[in-house]
């Protein structure tokens, strides 16, 4: 910024409040003039002054020379003042080196070796530490190697008492077993022993054994002779009904003859008739009456080893009967 | 304007990688808030810082208790691979201390690394398995690592880690596997395991025999060690150079002799003769568990009629400084005099 400028703004800076002023309203301060009077401004000061609106100005400028390098100082040697005086320090007479490089050399050298020490310590306790670890762990392992050792021992031992303790028990269980079954044997052999026998008598009784002709007799003979017998009976009978049939239709005849001459000698005659010791009338007789029982006759008619039913009133036909059963039995 | 700083040459014992520790408490704090800040470089150094404080107890346990590890447990998944290493690295010191094991256990940090597991910069997986290994040598640590499921990765890293990584693995395996085994036998544990036997580095096969150790000692981790013939394997470690192998192999020996197939495995490889001859030794450190394992060949009848004529071998046993080789001397001639 050039210096006359500055000058410049600095002379419009103090002019602009005076124009501020100057632009202001005169505040009434001082009372009206009286008439016929003024006011006029005066100055009082011991020595007058132009007074003017403006300020007379006037320009003035000023430069520095160039800056010139400083010349070197002078030389100043004060004035000597006081006496010269010379000295010489021998040795040993300032300070004793040894006496008083000791404690410097203590602090050099104790804090070199206690930071030494420190560092050893550390190395060393570890190192102490490790060796106990490992003492330890040697032991440790010595007693826990020991330990599964003897676990082994009475695990196998315990393992051989299960074993044996089983086997045992099979064993038991066998003999239990044996004897059992030799009992088992030994009954069921009594029991059976007697089961031979009472099987054959049974079947003997039920008749599986037999003796084959008696069989052969019984299953054919005798049936033959049965029917033999039977055909010879119902023979018997054939005739016997042929005849009374026969006397009954000569009888019928005689009584339709005889009917015509009711002649009370005939009636006795057919009485008498069958009186005759003649088998047959005998029988004839007998039917006539037992006419009725003829049938009932004829169904006791039976093979031999029935019996017939004994009748009071007809005891003479049994009697007869019998007789004709003795002719059969003869026969 | 006064800065702090008074010349522009700084002073000499300065470490220009590292933050600017506040005075006394003030100082994790401060640095909890420079972790948190979004430019990488003041990150690295706050970590830088960090580390070599973290190696006081003191500082451990008022970095967890300002909250650290959540922090530390976003940083894990960080890009920039310095700033994984050291984080890593300042978990694994925190880890060092009990108090850090504990912090670490209870802000479930465990399952927060599992993702390096398989990270590209060896340091870090070095790091992380250094931290897993430390964890599991505490039993809640050795459960969380359990519960996050890592046994079956760590199995499957058998066999493609780095040496030393793998003897870290091997460790943490053999602390773990101690509380349950059926993830890794689910895992192909035994198998793994079985080729590791045959490693040319002694600690790496004296772990792994441990890590069996540990597997046998479960019932069910036993089937397997038999079915997969390891306890010929075993038998030819009992004749290894390293004493820490032949430890190992005859404790891995012990346990899967418990069951009759192991033993009869064992009789046919002809296991009598190497136990012998450990035993015989008076310092070896196999001593014990060769006797046991002995004890459990003399429960069978063909190994009591080898082992009669040794009993004077357990009778020099008897007189060991150590009670547990005493005693186990003695269960060891009761077995074999022994008469049904």
């Amino acid at each position: 910024p050039n210096p006359p400028e500055i000058q410049k703004q600095k002379g419009a800076q103090k002019r602009a409040p005076v124009r501020k002023r100057v632009k202001e309203p005169i505040r009434p301060g001082t009372p009206e003039p009286v008439e016929g009077r003024e006011h006029v401004s005066v100055q009082t000061e011991l020595y007058l002054e132009e007074i003017c609106d403006y300020v007379v100005e006037v320009d003035g400028e000023c430069q520095t020379d160039e800056f010139l390098d400083r010349p070197p100082t002078p030389l100043f040697i004060p004035a000597k003042t006081g006496k010269d005086i010379a000295t010489q320090i021998e040795e040993g007479e300032l300070f004793d080196f040894d006496i008083e490089v000791k404690p410097i050399l203590e602090v050099l050298i104790g804090k070199t070796v206690e930071q030494a020490l420190l560092e050893v310590m550390e190395e060393e306790e570890l190192a102490q530490l490790r060796a106990h670890q490992r003492a330890f762990i040697e032991l440790r392992n010595a007693e826990f190697a020991e330990l599964q050792r003897l676990e082994e021992q009475d695990r196998r031992i315990r393992e051989e008492k299960e074993r044996r303790r089983l086997e045992h028990l099979e064993k038991l269980r066998k003999q239990k077993e044996t004897t059992e079954k030799i009992a088992a044997r030994a009954f069921a052999k009594r029991y059976l022993a007697d089961l031979i026998p009472s099987v054959f008598s049974n079947l003997y009784d039920s008749g599986f054994f037999y003796d084959p002709i008696e069989r052969d007799i019984e299953t054919e003979f005798l049936p033959w002779l049965m029917s033999e017998v039977e055909e010879t009976l119902q023979k018997k009978v054939l005739g016997r009904t042929m005849l009374d049939s026969l006397i009954r239709a000569v009888v019928e005849k005689r009584l339709d003859a005889f009917s015509c001459q009711p002649v009370p000698g005939q009636t006795e005659a057919p009485a008498k008739e069958p009186r005759p010791p003649d088998a047959a009338p005998q029988v004839s007789g007998e039917t006539a009456a037992a006419d009725q029982l003829v049938t009932e006759k004829e169904e006791t008619d039976q093979p031999v080893a029935e019996e017939q039913p004994s009748d009071p009133i007809s005891s003479q036909l049994e009697e007869s009967d019998q007789a004709g059963t003795q002719d059969l039995e003869t026969e | 304007m006064a800065q702090p700083r008074i010349s522009a040459y700084l002073p000499p014992d300065i470490d220009p990688t590292k933050a600017a520790l506040a005075f006394g408490r003030r100082a994790l704090p401060k640095l909890n808030e420079e972790l948190q800040s979004a430019e990488l470089l003041t990150q690295q150094r706050a970590l830088m810082a960090l580390c070599d404080l973290v190696h006081d107890p003191e500082k451990v346990y008022q970095a967890i208790e300002i909250g650290f590890l959540d922090n530390l447990k976003t940083l894990l998944g960080h890009p920039d691979n310095t700033i994984r290493q050291k984080t890593t690295e300042v978990l694994y010191l925190m880890s060092m201390h009990s108090v850090g094991r504990w912090g670490l256990i209870q802000n479930g940090v465990i399952s927060a690394l599992t993702g390096l597991l398989d990270d590209p910069v060896d340091i870090c997986r070095k790091n992380t398995h250094q931290i897993f290994d430390m964890m599991a040598k505490l039993p809640e640590g050795a459960a969380g690592v359990l519960q996050a499921a890592l046994i079956p990765p760590l199995v499957l890293k058998l066999q493609t880690e780095l040496e030393e990584i793998l003897e870290l693995i091997l460790d943490t395996l053999a602390n773990c596997l101690r509380m349950e085994v059926s993830e890794a036998l689910a895992a192909g544990a035994v198998g793994a395991l079985k080729a590791k036997l045959t490693h040319p580095s002694a600690a790496i096969r004296s772990r792994a025999a441990q890590v069996l150790l540990e597997i046998s000692s479960h019932p069910e981790g036993k089937l397997p060690v038999c079915d997969e013939e390891v306890i010929p394997v075993l038998v030819s470690l009992l004749e290894d150079t390293d004493p820490a192998v032949q430890a190992s192999a005859a404790g891995a020996l012990m346990f899967a002799l418990v069951t009759p197939q192991g033993r009869s495995s064992a009789m046919a490889a002809e296991a009598i003769p190497p136990l012998l001859k450990l035993v015989a030794e008076e310092t070896s450190r196999a001593r014990l568990n060769a006797i046991k394992a002995l004890t459990l060949l003399a429960e069978l009848p063909e190994g009591r009629e080898t082992l009669l004529a040794h009993t004077d071998t357990f009778r020099e046993c008897l007189d060991d400084p150590r009670e547990v080789v005493a005693r186990a001397a003695q269960s060891a001639i009761r077995a074999i005099e022994w008469k049904p």
